[in-house]
């Protein structure tokens, strides 16, 4: 008896074929957002520092903050941080037992990704 | 039940646990937080050190920061154990990331009582 190849069972790996669902997509992005944040910790803590330590480094901190660069590095860190909150918010209930079925779970995701969307928006508004 | 969970012979779900309780400290400090600086509206540097100089305040923003910690060192790993195989490397980004965080909180702390 002759068993097929290996080599030729049919593979599906076009990567333009495949799409993630939205749970997925939620959760991937919880994930990428944590490492973002993680990184940017230590810029966190400086600015935190400066802000406190004298009137100074308070004034240069904030002149820094008014640059348009630094402005849209702040909205794209905003994103991060809305949604690793939302997405967080989202475990948070599930781990109670809320939303759990795959329906809701579905509703959920795409709410988190509209605050996600109007958070942003919000800041982007407010520090512009 | 939960009890039971939380013993010394499923370590993993005090881990799971501290991510969670760590989540929910930050959480209701950044409410808190936003919630003061909607109400107070501080307008310079004056302002901004009158609501953080408090020392209640800033115990709680030294637990956000310790929870900030706890909650980035289990992220980290999990992210680590997913897509680093070569153990020698992971336990020496492991090392590095946890010697990070200690400085990190060390340096929060110094921040926080030089206010």
């Amino acid at each position: 008896m002759q068993t097929p190849s290996p080599r030729k069972r049919p593979k599906n790996l076009n990567l333009f074929t495949i799409r993630l669902p939205v749970n997925a997509i939620i959760s991937i992005m919880h994930r990428m957002s944590g490492m973002v944040l993680f990184l940017v910790l230590p810029l966190l803590i400086l600015a935190f520092g400066m802000s406190v330590q004298s009137e100074s480094s308070y004034l240069e901190m904030a002149a820094m903050l008014r640059h348009w660069l630094v402005k849209l590095l702040l909205i794209a860190l905003s994103g991060a941080f809305f949604h690793h909150f939302y997405a967080g918010l989202r475990h948070l209930a599930m781990d109670v037992h809320w939303m759990t079925s795959l329906q809701k779970a579905r509703l959920s995701s795409r709410l988190v990704l509209c605050l996600d969307v109007l958070s942003v928006t919000i800041f982007a508004y407010a520090i512009w | 039940m939960l009890i039971e969970l939380l013993t010394k012979k499923y370590p993993g779900m005090r881990l799971w646990l501290a991510q969670r309780l760590s989540a929910v400290a930050m959480a209701v400090y950044l409410i808190a937080f936003a919630l003061m600086v909607a109400l107070t509206q501080p307008a310079g540097y004056q302002d901004w050190l009158e609501l953080m100089s408090p020392w209640w305040w800033r115990v709680f923003t030294l637990l956000f920061f310790i929870s900030l910690v706890m909650h980035a060192w289990l992220g980290v790993r999990d992210v680590f154990k997913d897509y680093i195989f070569n153990l020698g490397l992971r336990a020496v980004l492991q090392v590095l990331v946890d010697v990070l965080l200690i400085i990190y909180l060390g340096w929060a702390g110094v921040i926080l009582w030089s206010i």
